[in-house]
């Protein structure tokens, strides 16, 4: 069942990646939420149920899924069997990879073997397409899937649905767009494959030092590679934009995973018998270059007075380990040189080597974790994450400090293999001093730790006398000489680190959460600032409060002069009726203006209001929003936002004339005796949407407002009603539009800040599952 | 330098101190909501701390010795004080509780009330009678806990001393001379403070003379790129008590001086106010125009204006009165004829609408407060331009406070001054009364008429009366009649035109009344708020750089 859960987390990391290439080679729009239906389908135990996964494009990709994933797993069981048979010929596992990626129908074979296996006969019988090619492609997608039902069995189900998938026509589909990435993977890991494998020496020398690279059992090992590839991946693409409280620390985690994983946990996992990288880490003072010289018997590493003395790390190994670190693949972000460059170049990586030191060991000097120089701090902790065994030297003056402690306490973290050594005791107090940080270890929970004591002497040549370091020596050379014993503390690290995943993994994708969740509450500030104005708006529009001011006056002067009654004229040919109709345009347009202005001027008013709103409101979430709201020019609507509502305005009292003119035709039985002019008409009908309503001057009188009267008169009570409901909701419609855009410059400086990738927490929790599964 | 020189310059520089003080506090009290509330806050804890401590024995001079554990402060300290008062060891971190030990114990008390240091951490040398330490009357030396150890996370009594000392002494040693827990934490923030801060690089008996040299440059370059211009650096030894009396000296001079809690407070006081000058904006915005000017406030009273409309107000008074006059002043004759003429508005059955129509005019004047809020918040942005965030908002909060009322009032003050559109003047009832006065003798002419017709041409019967038969008065009587038709037409139309006239002449005075009057209301409301914050904005930074210096 085991190793079946591992194809399965390895199928899938390549389903993703296949999904990827999918979306690059074609335009195949299902891409993105394939991803998220593997994830569904392989079910880490999260409360996220599987309710999604339905419907005919959830079967298709599931069974896509399906087929992509036995496509691929069919590489390495067809490894694993060839493996153990023939393990000194690499070349066959070349051939064998070359032909699975030449040939279709060669996949066939071990995928119709694991059928077997796995008793599922029947859904193979079942997918009878007509195509061959395609039946078998089939009926892997339903041994993937059944693979994948056998890894969790809590999603049963689901598994079972990614197996109707694959008889099902869309199958077909599904399994093609997978065949297209199929190549492409099968190629990358036909690269891989041989990599690893000449890498493997073809008669392991057994009971020496010198052993380098032994490879773990294969598929263990490719299964852990590819979890640990994708958990790679996962933590690469975060982007933490957001200023929420601990965005610098999980940035930092994100950036000590990243580099633990390059440096450390992905080369150390193909070779897990290379020489031990013992990293000596400690204090500014504290004599760590002393030591490494003192132990190589050269001076490699400079000394003094002058603090912090080191700046680049400096690695000491055994000549014949030499090339390994020259390779670099641990730590293969540093530039190997010769010696210090004069500038202190933090990114180098001083390489050399004395007999001395036993082989299989090597020493890594670094600069310190405590001094002014904040970015030697940096350096050592990187180096710290590519050690296979830490030594921390602290002194009898300082092991009290507190940066010193915080080294014990990730050492603690990681699970990493410790030894410490206490140096620059005075010979006097060395039993008070030994006593007493033995106790303070024993109450933090590191009793057990190895410890070394080294006296206060004098330092010569930057070495301390041979006999301080005897122990320590003892100590290196038994693991240089014991293999097992190396291997077992390196083992010990390896697995420190990666259980540490299980913890700060989790904790990264949950601040990723924390940030996603965060960006949504800002957006709804937003969002809430808006319709409250668009609310105000509606308000203000309704209660009559518009018919103040100007407008008041205007329409005082348009009723009392006599131009409302002018609106409307007797429809009779003759001298009277011509004369009546003619109105003074003058007074009507600036009723018209007037109107026009103070609806620009509430809506103005609202949007700044509204502008306001979300700055106060993302000034009251914490730094993060404090920090977005300080953008220039949010507090204030935009610039063009003035003129846009002026337009807007204009052009929806032009779309009330065109509804009055087209939709209000008169009263068949009005028609005939009475005609109206349009233009007046249309603002007394915007004045009696608009301005009466509650207002001090609308008549409580049952019949309704005098606007709605002499409308109803004229254009009939039911056309009344459409256009007042349509050039209301009209405008709504228009104002929403405008704050729409500018909710858009809030979106817009969200987006700037980092917009915060929803799927990749489950992506990280996934990885942080695959892993575990892998190992 | 005197002791009495030494006095003076002391009175001379604590009144200056007590000047910039007194600014700060103007700041402190002038910044909230304006400035970093943290600034404010530290800001205001040097005020009392700097209250306290000039209250307090200025005869004496705190020093304390800082630095991390196991560098030798509590060593240093029984060496300087000749006594083994503070225990040394070399468990780490030792010393848990500051020790202090005063020279001159006169009116120390309070002082080591206010430090906190425990009563039995308390020790005094009688100075005078001790050789050669009569210039040391009046230190007080302070051995404080480490800052750096695990101890240190949970207790903050170092951190404590080291901000409210007079004089820090670092006691570094080669080993943790370049640790960052003391760099960054204190040395570089205190970077303005090398009057009252020394540097003994202890156990330098642990050096070879040429390491002890190397190390003191690479201590002092160190220092310099932290901000510390002129760093003064002890070799010390605790030990051999090499150094010691030069840093003895160095403490003498500082203490003979009396000046050091006030060059402490002085360095604080730079380097707060140096934080807070980080949000001064440039140099030209510094101080504003502390009246609004009266283009602004013009402008604002226009935008207020057509937020009334006094102008369409003006306009509609004009017109309707024109057309309402029409009713009384008009001639009769005119009216009749157009109600003959077809009603739209009766033919639709709303013929009772002519009212309402009439009832609009009614409304009194009133204030659009979208237009209002508007008109405020124009004034405030012209004015800001250039200032720094906060304190626009201010500003414009000010503009605002009572923008919710500002309707309201505009609105009650208006309609006291604004006529009534369906005001009825007493004039208009008086030409009514004429015309139909005139439209009266009109009819009787044609009555009189008619009867000359009908008893003197036609001859139809006795005239009751000798005029009423009388043919020759008929010419008369028609050109009566025609002249009190025309009469009654005249009238009406040069009534209407005085009617025109006086509305016009009535708008001029309404809007001239109305602007006076929205302009008092504004500054009453909006100008003087903001006045009063443009106000505080310059006396915000005028204090502060007064506290500048």
């Amino acid at each position: 069942m085991k190793s079946a859960a591992k194809k399965t987390e390895c199928a899938d990391e390549h389903t993703e990646r296949s999904g990827d290439e999918v979306t690059k080679g074609k335009d195949f729009p299902e891409a993105l939420e394939e991803q998220t239906i593997t994830f569904q389908a392989i079910g880490v135990d999260d409360d996220l149920a599987p309710d999604g996964a339905s419907g005919e494009d959830a079967q298709a990709l599931a069974a896509s899924e399906g087929a992509d994933s036995d496509a691929v797993a069919g590489a390495p069981a067809s490894q694993a069997q060839d493996e153990p048979e023939k393990p000194e010929e690499p070349a066959t596992t070349d051939d064998a990879t070359a032909a699975e990626g030449s040939d279709a129908s060669e996949t066939t074979s071990p995928a119709t073997d694991e059928a077997d296996d796995t008793d599922e006969p029947d859904s193979a019988e079942g997918s009878d397409g007509t195509k061959e090619s395609q039946g078998t492609k089939e009926s892997d997608a339903t041994e993937g899937s059944d693979g994948a039902e056998g890894s969790d069995g809590a999603e049963g189900s689901d598994g079972a649905e990614g197996s109707d998938g694959a008889e099902g026509s869309d199958g077909a589909e599904g399994s093609d767009g997978a065949e297209g990435s199929d190549g492409a993977e099968r190629t990358a890991s036909a690269e891989d494959v041989p990599e690893v494998v000449a890498e493997t020496p073809p008669d392991p020398p057994e009971e020496s030092a010198h052993v380098r690279e032994l490879p773990l059992p294969k598929p263990v090992s490719r299964a852990l590679t590819a979890a640990l590839s994708n958990l790679k991946n996962s933590v690469t693409g975060l982007r933490l934009g957001l200023d929420v409280p601990g965005v610098e620390d999980a940035r930092k985690a994100q950036a000590e995973i990243l580099a633990q994983l390059e440096n450390y946990v992905i080369p150390r996992v193909h070779m897990s018998v290379a020489p031990a990288l013992v990293v000596v880490v400690g204090s500014t003072g504290a004599g760590k270059s002393t030591l490494v010289n003192t132990l190589a018997a050269a001076k490699l590493s400079a000394t003094g007075v002058r603090r912090p003395t080191t700046g680049t790390p400096v690695l000491a190994c055994h000549p014949d380990d030499r090339d390994w670190f020259a390779k670099g693949e641990v730590l293969g972000g540093m530039i190997r040189v010769d010696r210090p460059g004069t500038d202190g170049t933090l990114d180098s990586l001083v390489l050399s080597s004395s007999e001395r030191l036993p082989p299989g060991v090597a020493l890594l000097d670094t600069p310190d974790i405590d001094s002014v120089v904040e970015a030697h701090h940096e350096v050592a902790h990187r180096m710290l994450d590519a050690a296979d065994l830490w030594v921390f030297v602290t002194t009898a003056a300082r092991y009290a400090d507190a940066p010193s402690w915080s080294v014990l306490r990730r050492a603690k973290e990681r699970g990493a293999r410790l030894a410490i050594v206490l140096s620059r005791v005075p010979v006097r107090s060395r039993d008070v001093i030994d006593k007493h940080f033995a106790r303070m270890l024993q109450e933090y929970g590191l009793g057990d730790v190895e410890r070394f004591v080294i006296n206060e002497s004098t330092v010569t040549a930057g070495r301390l006398p041979e006999e301080e370091v005897a122990e320590l020596r003892m100590w290196l050379t038994e693991l240089s000489v014991d293999g097992q014993r190396r291997e077992q503390a390196i083992q010990a690290t390896l697995d420190g680190v990666m259980s540490s995943f299980r913890a700060r993994v989790p904790a990264l994708a949950r601040h990723l959460e924390a940030q996603v969740a965060f960006r949504a509450e800002l957006r709804t500030d937003v969002d809430a600032a808006y319709m409250a104005a668009l609310a105000e708006i509606d308000e203000v529009t309704t209660n009559g409060s518009l018919l103040r001011g100007e407008v008041l006056a205007r329409w005082q002067d348009f009723a009392g002069s006599g131009d409302l009654m002018r609106t409307l004229h007797m429809r009779r040919p003759g001298r009277l009726a011509t004369k009546a109709s003619q109105q003074a345009p003058a007074r009507s347009r600036a009723f018209k203006h007037a109107l026009r202005a103070a609806l620009e001027s509430v809506i103005v008013a609202a949007g700044q209001r509204a502008a306001e709103e979300v700055v106060t409101r993302w000034r009251q979430r914490d730094r993060a929003g404090d920090r977005l709201a300080a953008t220039p020019g949010l507090g204030r609507p935009s610039e063009e936002f003035v003129r846009r509502v002026g337009r807007m305005v204009g052009a929806w009292q032009e779309h009330v004339v065109g509804l009055v003119r087209t939709g209000g035709v008169a009263k068949r039985s009005v028609a005939k005796l009475v005609s109206f002019d349009e233009e007046s008409l249309s603002l007394v009908f915007m004045i009696g949407l608009l301005g009466y309503g509650s207002s001090e001057v609308a008549e409580a009188s049952g019949t309704g407002t005098l606007p709605e009267r002499l409308l109803r008169g004229v254009l009939g009570a039911d056309s009344l009603r459409t256009i007042g409901t349509r050039a209301r909701s009209d405008l709504r419609a228009r104002i929403s539009l405008l704050f729409d855009e500018e909710t858009l410059r809030y979106v817009q400086v969200l987006d700037e800040a980092g917009i915060p990738d929803e799927a990749a927490a489950k992506r990280l929790y996934q990885a942080t599952y695959n892993l575990e599964v892998a190992r | 330098m005197t002791v009495s020189g030494g006095r003076a310059g002391t009175m001379e520089t604590r009144s200056d101190l007590g000047h910039r003080m007194a600014a700060l506090a103007k700041v402190v009290e002038l910044g909230p909501g304006r400035v970093d509330p943290a600034l404010i806050a530290e800001a205001g804890r040097l005020l009392l701390r700097a209250g306290d401590r000039l209250k307090l024995s200025g005869e004496h001079t705190v020093v304390a010795l800082a630095g991390g554990t196991g560098s030798g402060k509590s060593s240093l300290f029984n060496r300087v004080s000749g006594l083994e008062l503070s225990p040394t060891g070399v468990r780490r971190p030792t010393t848990a509780r500051p020790h202090a030990c005063v020279w001159g114990i006169d009116g120390a008390g309070p002082l080591l009330d206010w430090l906190q240091i425990q009563w039995r951490h308390r020790f005094a040398r009688a100075s005078a009678l001790d050789r050669g330490e009569s210039q040391l009357h009046g230190l007080i030396l302070l051995d404080l806990p480490d800052h750096d150890s695990i101890r240190a996370i949970t207790d903050h009594e170092a951190d404590r001393l080291i901000q409210i000392a007079d004089v820090i002494v670092w006691v570094l040693d080669p080993q943790k001379y370049a640790d960052a827990a003391t760099h960054s934490k204190y040395v570089a923030e205190l970077a303005g403070h090398e009057a009252v801060t020394v540097f003994a690089l202890n156990q330098a008996d642990r050096l070879a003379p040429e390491e002890l040299a190397e190390c003191v440059v690479d201590l002092s370059d160190l220092l310099k790129r932290e901000g510390v211009q002129h760093p003064r650096i002890v070799p010390t030894s605790a030990t051999t008590g090499r150094g010691v009396n030069s840093l003895k000296s160095v403490l003498a001079e500082s203490v003979a001086g009396r000046r050091a809690a006030v060059q402490r407070l002085e360095a604080d006081l730079d380097r707060v106010t140096a934080r807070l000058t980080k949000v001064m904006p440039k140099a030209e915005a510094m101080m504003v125009q502390p009246t609004v000017d009266l283009a602004r406030q013009e402008g604002l009273t226009d935008a207020l204006s057509d937020a009334v409309g006094v102008p369409a107000v003006g306009e509609a008074m004009e017109n309707v009165y024109g057309v309402r006059s029409l009713d009384w002043v008009g001639w009769p004759f005119a009216r009749w004829a157009s109600r003959l003429r077809p009603d739209p508005l009766s033919s639709l059955r709303i013929g009772n609408l002519r009212d309402e129509i009439k009832a609009v005019t009614a409304a009194k004047v009133s204030a659009q407060p979208a237009e209002v809020e508007n008109a405020v918040h124009a004034l405030a942005d012209g004015l800001t331009s250039g200032m720094p965030e906060a304190w626009r908002d201010g500003v414009r909060d000010a503009a605002r406070s009572q923008v919710s009322r500002l309707p309201e009032v505009l609105s009650g003050e208006l309609s006291e001054t604004a006529p009534r559109l369906d005001r009825v003047p007493g004039w208009w009832r008086l030409l009514k009364v004429w015309q139909y006065l005139l439209v009266a003798l009109f009819a009787a002419g044609l009555a009189w008429a008619a009867a000359i017709v009908v008893y003197g041409v036609l001859k139809l019967g006795q005239p009751p009366a000798d005029l009423l038969g009388d043919v020759s008065v008929l010419p008369w009587l028609g050109v009566m009649v025609v002249s009190v038709l025309g009469l009654g037409l005249l009238s009406a139309i040069a009534s209407r035109n005085f009617v025109v006239l006086g509305a016009g002449k009535e708008r001029d005075r309404l809007e001239r009344d109305m602007r006076r009057r929205i302009s008092i209301v504004s500054k009453d409301m909006v100008v003087k708020p903001v006045e009063q914050e443009l106000q505080r904005y310059n006396e915000f930074f005028a204090a502060l750089a007064a506290a500048r210096r």
